[in-house]
């Protein structure tokens, strides 16, 4: 079985002197992330993100199914997260490792239990017909921050993405082409995104966004989820080294700040292609609304 | 239509009749399977788990995955049984359970001291019989009385519990909320809440799966903490018990 | 070591004697059972909470931040006759589920205390009173106080075998109340030995069996009305227990009544053919969530249909089948306003086992109906009454509508827990809607789009699902949102696969330099004309220009040019569609919803003045009499001279000043529009009203300032009477070339029966006299309907007569006969739409037609199939109508929004008067509103109706009687109407 490279003992011993000089092997500062990178597809839906060396995409598809038998008026959401081969050679097709499956269950914590998307205005009939929309996230290249660049793609996808209109009459309904019917953005409620922070020394030092092999020293990680409202979605610390409680909370509100950033960053490169696709006014010519 | 959390400002009390700094009843036995290396029966209110530890013991695959050259590997076992739910059923929750046991197995990687066994592996197994809330608490302190019924040396006990943060008349108002202390059931499907695992004052685990406003996560830990303090009490006398019969 | 068994570990804990455990079965959705077990820790420090007690001081329980819950009761309460030391009161269930008003009452029952048991009970009966009972409990005034009875280990009752669990409620209560009397009088008599005043704790209840259990337990127990009657304004208390005992309903009788079953979709096609049953359009009425009524060919009136159990699951709008009642259950339409909200505000959202599907004060309030229908049955003209016995095709649509808040169950925004809720629609007419949610809490105060998913047979309300949310209640986008959707208008942007269709310069297309461009074939350059539009101030979308010249034989040319619209449109590709789908353009009072995209509609299309246009010109040759001498139709190119509104053409005409060409153009067409007017007039055309107001508002913000009724100038005539002209000319012309398949617009006669309610009323109250023999008779009837003290009456009388008439509708030549045809409103044999092909489809297929039919283009063979254009013409005449529907309420909410906080007095006319409340409208802000006669005075004053001759008298201390047509003085204000969440002018009488 493949495994992740290990950092070497000499590397080990440098990265953590350095930490304790206060300095990053890239020269960051401790509450920095990594340059990041958003681009849009040219379909609906896609989002690419690069944070340092990381790059994810995910891909918003959808269907029409029926609902599951419990949830009538429900439609389906599901995050599907899948580590290639490609992105690193730790990485190996049909057996999930742990950090794949910890990945798959925060972003189902972070985005689908914290209600992020409003699933219900995804049926169509009742019991019926309903969409069923499905993330994809891929893996491109791994160098660390798997999490919050997965969870940035996922929600940059999902409010990029459109889905098209449907005609229900009585118990039919019709699903009405793009170039029938302008699609329709979905119903996010909320923005959850993700930033993990690293733990050196018995918590006494704590890094924003580890690379790879900051991470491979690190003793502990702690997933803050949040929204630009200030509200906490998830937190996930699976044991390790002890931290002060003190230094949680502290996270917490380090984590607001840097949510709030990303936010806005996503917002404004949404804003910048929803400009690009409408060259030259278009949007405005076919708008039916108007001004008397 | 029966009451629900939503009752607690009316009068200070929660669905079961408890105050917010009030934990259900803990019992405990230790040793409670002769066969295993260390054995431990927990309930917490209606939760109950039974934890089984073998080991340290040579490991069963010779690269000892998982684990860091040199340590002992912990290896955590979730088994839920079909009975242990409201409604009977096959498989319960797949990525739940193997997210607890990976958040067991870190926990007590670095709690135990694993460099005393190299080329081991400690294998925890927990059935959980009967579910009423606050089950990663339950799971943590099973295991960590198994583990010292087994004699593996560690630091000091993990112990764990949950705590809400209590419906306030007006949503949006903080400063009436309550934090409510280990939750049954039926308050974890009506409140935001986390679970938090500590080591004397400091934290080893904290989990938390509900939307939150930022502003109570502070309440919510402290209590928290003071929590694990009072569940390490109990856990420690029913470890001095045996300790005193059988010792 | 079978020491450490699990059994023996379970046995130890039995000594612990503070901790119990709840078991109950529950029984799901699925009809599985599932057993629940529970902790229950009980306790001895749930305080008291009365002042009189210091050992509960003690033991009252701190939260989180150390404060401690302040204590509740009075320690000197009131007293009454029975108990003059005062006492605490301990309601049972049924008195909060029968006596919530009493409660409520400010002056009278303080210091209550609501034991645990009974606030559970309530909950299980009744969401909304649970709500109000918790509002109580906040309110610091009244002084409830919330006992944990069943925490609190004296007063814990463990349920006995065979006991009911009724029984063991009413028991617990009794514990309780006995406890608390005993630990009152301990607490007296630590506080000091001479203290001789202990309060009593009274128990009301009002469950004979229960009582009498109390007495002889020596526990104090009194009936509500006997309680009531020791108070002293028992009068008018006891009153209120009445109407609320009255009002009770029987729960505890599972009466197992189901809607009935549907007919089979093959007994109601031979019914139907065989003429036993009848198929039509269920209507709701507007008044009366209860009454129903369809029109159907057999009959000439309505058929009525009444109650739940006979309208049986049909939704408003629905296609269904009905079976006529036998003539002895046969009833009179209401002159009662029942309105659903008043009526079942107290229902439970959860469906709940064996419930009614008819409630019993809907029953109640029917059968009211019902006696004062035999009371009179002389004179109460009873109507063919039906029942439906099944549905030919649910027309559900997507309602919007609001959460009500009553119904839900937790409002934190982080439960994901979900939860049956009630949507109120914002039509009245649809009954409210049970949805299942996640996001109740977030969904409180917003507007809702929601759809119907079913109707079971076994539930009193229809079962739906949460489609989105729109936005706050009473904000502009989510209202105007809200009314679109609420009368199906597309307002979602065009597809881009339209943009394939419009001309590739865009807004740089130009009407071609050289008279050879294929666009100049067939084409009359009229470039030469002083054309120019008038039209309302501001508008973009012109759709037609006049000119008119002198012959040189004394004649007038006179020109009507119309947008080219056709050249543009190619019938059959994607704009034509989604045209044809759109119907219309939708005008609302800051926004238009557009049938055409901008680039044509406000440029390419519209008869923008200094530049030239394509035009559809029609030309007549006019005596100075206004006679036509010959007319002429051609496609042409025009430059229009000025875009003038109204009020500037006007001007421009009275302005003696001026001479040039174009002025006295306008001069000449307003010349011969009066003539032509008046021969419309001679030949029988009506001349109806709307109430139309215009609203102000500010230009930036668009937020409105002002109300205004319509002022109509000279030259709004001129320009109609033309394009009346026009469109007569174009109809004959169409209908010549296609006799099957010209598009035309038709105007049928009112039956009589429309004109009986108003005639009579006439009659009765004015002795005026309304004749309906034609549209002639009808006008000239209508000028003599003049009240000489009063000028408005016979503008009020023509906006009830607008009322009676039919709708005009579309419809193709080939589907009527020859004399159908006929436009009675305007007194013209054949019309049909020709002058606004940018904002109605029909003028662009009547355009296409015309082209035809002088031979400039072939026609598309669309245009020929009679079926198509059928289905064209249904689906205009419905976006038509709802076009209008959705103008009228836009112009409804921003009214509201202007009048927003205002207290204005206004004359107003009683239009419509019903047995409880009566309609009045408000000419100066073109509103009309009900008064009921619970507005008038809580409670309810007592009214006497006379049918016969439109009178209400009010008893009480309102003591006046008001009747139809009188003029009244009304103060309007605004509230939120809560029933549609909609913010509405409320009315009431000065």
């Amino acid at each position: 079985m493949p495994r992740e490279v290990e950092v070497s003992v000499n590397e080990r011993a440098f990265i953590q002197q350095a930490l304790q000089e206060n300095v990053r092997l890239d020269g960051r500062a401790f509450d920095a992330f990594r340059p990041l990178e958003l681009t849009f597809g040219d379909e609906y839906g896609v989002a690419d993100v690069q944070l340092g060396k990381t790059r994810v995409i995910a891909r918003i598809s959808v269907d029409v199914t029926a609902p599951l038998p419990e949830r009538k008026f429900d439609g389906i959401f599901q995050i599907v997260a899948e580590f290639s081969p490609m992105a690193s050679p730790a990485f190996e097709v049909g057996r999930p490792t742990d950090a794949e499956v910890i990945l798959s269950r925060i972003l189902e914590k972070a985005i689908r239990r914290s209600n992020a998307l409003d699933t219900e205005s995804l049926c169509i009939i009742a019991g019926l017909k309903c969409f069923a929309l499905r993330a994809d996230v891929h893996i491109i290249d791994h160098d660390g921050g798997l999490i919050d660049a997965s969870c940035i793609a996922v929600m940059a996808a999902l409010q990029h993405f459109r889905r098209p209109d449907v005609v229900v009459e009585g118990e039919k309904a019709t699903i009405l082409s793009v170039r029938e019917r302008e699609p329709i953005p979905l119903s996010i409620l909320h923005q959850p995104l993700c930033v993990t922070f690293s733990c050196y020394e018995d918590g006494e030092r704590i890094l924003i966004d580890a690379n790879l092999a900051e991470e491979q020293v690190r003793q502990e990680e702690v997933i803050v989820t949040m929204n630009r409202h200030g509200e906490v979605c998830q937190v996930a610390k699976y044991g390790g080294a002890t931290v002060e409680p003190l230094a949680l909370l502290n996270c917490i509100n380090m984590a607001s700040q840097k949510v709030k950033e990303i936010s806005k960053f996503i917002q404004t490169k949404l804003e910048e292609d929803a400009k690009k696709r409408d060259a030259g006014g278009l949007m405005a010519e076919l708008s039916a609304e108007n001004e008397r | 239509m029966p009451l629900d959390t939503s009752i607690y400002p009316l009068a200070l009390l929660r669905l079961d009749g408890r105050r917010w700094n009030e934990l259900r009843r803990i019992h405990a036995q230790v040793s409670v399977q002769a066969a295993a290396d260390g054995s431990s029966y927990l309930e917490m209110g209606n939760t109950r788990v039974i934890c089984v530890v073998l080991g340290p013991a040579e490991g069963k695959d010779k690269g000892q995955r998982g684990a860091r050259e040199g340590e002992a590997k912990v290896g955590v076992e979730i088994a839920v049984a079909g009975f242990s739910g409201m409604e009977r059923r096959r498989r319960v929750g797949n990525k739940r359970t193997s997210e607890m046991q990976h958040c067991l197995s870190t926990a007590f990687s670095s709690l135990l001291f694993t460099h005393l066994y190299p080329h081991s592996t400690i294998s925890i197994s927990i059935h959980i019989l009967s579910q009423d809330g606050s089950l990663l608490a339950a799971c943590l302190n099973a295991a960590t009385l198994a583990l010292i019924d087994a004699g593996i040396p560690m630091s000091d006990y993990l112990t764990a519990c949950t705590v809400a943060s209590s419906a306030s008349s007006s949503s949006s108002d903080t400063a009436t909320s309550d934090p409510l202390l280990d939750l049954n059931g039926l308050e974890e499907q009506e409140l935001p809440f986390l679970t938090i695992g500590a080591v004397g004052e400091k934290v080893s685990v904290l989990m938390l799966e509900t939307r939150v406003r930022m502003e109570r996560v502070e309440g919510m830990l402290a209590v928290g903490v003071e929590g694990c303090k009072r569940v390490r009490a109990i856990l420690d006398g029913v470890v001095r018990t045996y300790e005193k019969k059988f010792g | 070591m079978e020491y450490f068994s699990l059994k023996r570990s379970s046995a130890l804990d039995q000594g612990q004697t503070n901790l119990s455990s709840k078991v109950y079965v529950r029984s799901t959705k699925s009809g599985k059972v599932q057993k629940i077990v529970r902790e229950l820790y009980l306790r001895r420090d749930i305080p008291c909470s009365s002042s009189l007690c210091r050992a509960c001081l003690e033991i009252a329980p701190t939260d989180y931040s150390k404060k401690v819950a302040p204590f509740v009761l009075s320690d000197t309460p009131a007293g009454s006759k029975n108990f003059p030391n005062g006492q605490y009161l301990v309601p049972d269930t049924n008195a909060f589920l029968t006596g919530m008003d009493l409660f409520e009452v400010e002056t009278a029952f303080h210091d209550v205390v609501v034991l645990q048991t009974v606030l559970e009970e309530v909950k299980n009966q009744s969401l909304p009173l649970y709500h109000r009972l918790i509002a109580l409990t906040k309110n610091e005034g009244k002084r409830f106080y919330v006992f944990f009875n069943e925490f609190r280990q004296e007063t814990y009752v463990i349920r006995n075998a065979g006991e009911t669990i009724n029984d063991r409620n009413d028991r617990a209560v009794r514990k309780a109340v006995l406890w608390y009397n005993h630990h009152l009088s301990e607490a007296v008599a630590a506080r000091s030995k001479k203290q001789q005043r202990i309060p009593s704790v009274v128990m009301i209840t009002d469950d004979r069996d229960n009582l009498q259990k109390a007495k002889s337990d020596g526990i104090p127990a009194l009936s509500l009305s006997e309680f009531v009657s020791g108070l002293e304004n028992a009068d008018e208390l006891l009153d209120m227990i009445s109407a609320a005992q009255e009002r009770r309903e029987v729960r505890s009788s599972k009466a197992e009544v189901f809607y009935p079953e549907y007919f089979t979709m093959s007994k109601m096609m031979t019914g139907v053919k065989a003429g036993t049953l009848h198929q039509g359009i269920f209507n709701v009425s507007p008044y009366n969530y209860l009454e129903g009524s369809i029109h159907v060919p057999a009959f000439d009136k309505s058929l009525l249909i009444l109650g739940r159990e006979n309208s049986n699951r049909a939704v408003s709008g629905d296609v269904v089948v009905v079976e006529v009642l036998p003539k002895d259950q046969w009833k009179a339409p209401s002159t009662k306003i029942i309105e659903e909200e008043t009526l079942n505000k107290n229902d439970n959202p959860e469906v709940e086992d064996g419930e009614d599907v008819i409630s019993e004060r809907e029953r109640r309030a029917l059968q009211e109906e019902v006696k004062r229908v035999h009371g009179q049955s002389a004179e109460g003209r009873p109507q063919p009454t039906a029942r439906v016995v099944g549905i030919i095709k649910r027309n559900w649509r997507q309602y919007v509508g609001h959460i009500d808040r009553d119904s839900v169950r937790s409002t934190s925004k982080s439960s994901r827990q979900q939860q049956m809720v009630f949507l109120v629609p914002m039509d009245k007419r649809i009954p409210k809607i049970r949805i299942r949610t996640r996001q109740a809490g977030e969904l409180l105060g917003q507007r809702v789009l929601a759809t119907i998913d079913s109707w079971e047979r076994d539930s009193r309300y229809p079962v739906g699902h949460f489609v989105r949310s729109l936005g706050e209640l009473e904000s502009k986008g989510a209202e105007t949102e809200a009314l679109l959707l609420e009368w199906d208008v597309q307002y979602r942007p065009f597809p881009k696969i339209v943009l394939d269709c419009l001309p590739p310069e865009g807004h740089e297309w130009k009407v071609p330099a050289s008279l050879d461009d294929p666009g100049w074939r067939g084409r009359k350059d009229l470039r030469d004309l002083l054309v120019c539009s008038i039209d309302p101030p501001g508008c973009v979308d012109i759709d037609d220009a006049l000119h008119a010249r002198k012959l040189p034989n004394g004649n007038f040319e006179v020109g009507v040019h119309i947008a080219d619209v056709s050249h543009f449109v190619k019938p059959n590709n994607a704009m034509d569609k989604e045209a044809s789908q759109r119907g219309t353009t939708v005008y609302l009072v800051d926004k238009r919803i557009d049938m055409l995209p901008m680039l044509l509609g406000t440029d390419l299309c519209s008869l923008k003045p200094y530049v030239e246009r394509y035009a559809f010109t029609v030309l007549w040759e006019i005596t100075t009499n206004a006679d036509i001498v010959s007319v002429d139709f051609t496609k042409s190119v025009i430059r229009s001279r000025e875009a003038f509104s109204y009020e500037q053409a006007q001007i421009r005409i009275d302005d003696e000043s001026q001479q040039d060409g174009l002025t006295n153009g306008m001069r000449t067409l307003m010349m011969l529009s009066k003539k032509l007017r008046q021969k419309r007039y001679d030949a029988g055309a009506l001349n109806l009203a709307s109430p139309e107001v215009k609203v102000q508002t500010e230009s930036e913000t668009s937020d409105p300032v002002d109300v205004q009724t319509k002022r109509l100038l000279d030259t709004n005539s001129l320009v109609e009477e033309f394009m009346l002209l026009a469109n007569i000319s174009v109809a004959g012309k169409n209908y010549e070339a296609f006799p099957q398949t010209a598009l035309l617009r038709r105007h049928g006669a009112p039956p009589k029966t429309n004109f009986e309610e108003l005639g009579n009323q006439l009659k009765v109250k004015k002795g005026l006299e309304i004749r309906t023999d034609s549209s002639k008779a009808l006008a000239d009837s209508l000028d003599t309907c003049v009240d000489h003290k009063e000028p408005f009456f016979n503008t009020l009388v023509r906006i009830m007569a607008t009322r009676c008439m039919m709708s005009a509708e579309y419809f193709c030549a080939g589907s009527q006969a020859y004399p159908e045809f006929r436009h009675y409103g305007l007194a013209s044999e054949i019309y049909t739409h020709f002058t606004s092909p940018i904002r109605r489809y029909a003028d662009l297929e009547a355009h296409r037609q015309l082209a035809a039919a002088i031979d400039y283009e072939p026609l598309d063979p669309s245009l020929h199939s009679k079926a198509k254009l059928e289905g064209i013409c249904k689906n205009i005449n419905m976006r038509h109508r709802n076009a209008q529907m959705a103008g009228r309420a836009s112009i409804e909410y921003y009214v509201g929004q202007a009048l927003k906080g205002k207290d204005i007095k206004e004359e107003g006319f009683i239009m419509k008067i019903f047995s409880n409340g009566f309609v009045v409208f408000v000419p100066r802000f073109g509103v009309e509103s009900l008064i009921r006669l619970r507005d008038l005075a809580t409670p309810e004053p007592e009214a006497e109706f006379d049918a016969e001759n439109y009178v209400l008298k009010v008893k009480g201390d309102i003591n006046r009687s008001v009747e139809l047509f009188e003029k009244v003085t009304v103060r309007i204000t605004d509230e939120i109407e809560e029933s549609t969440g909609k913010r509405k002018v409320k009315l009431t009488l000065v």
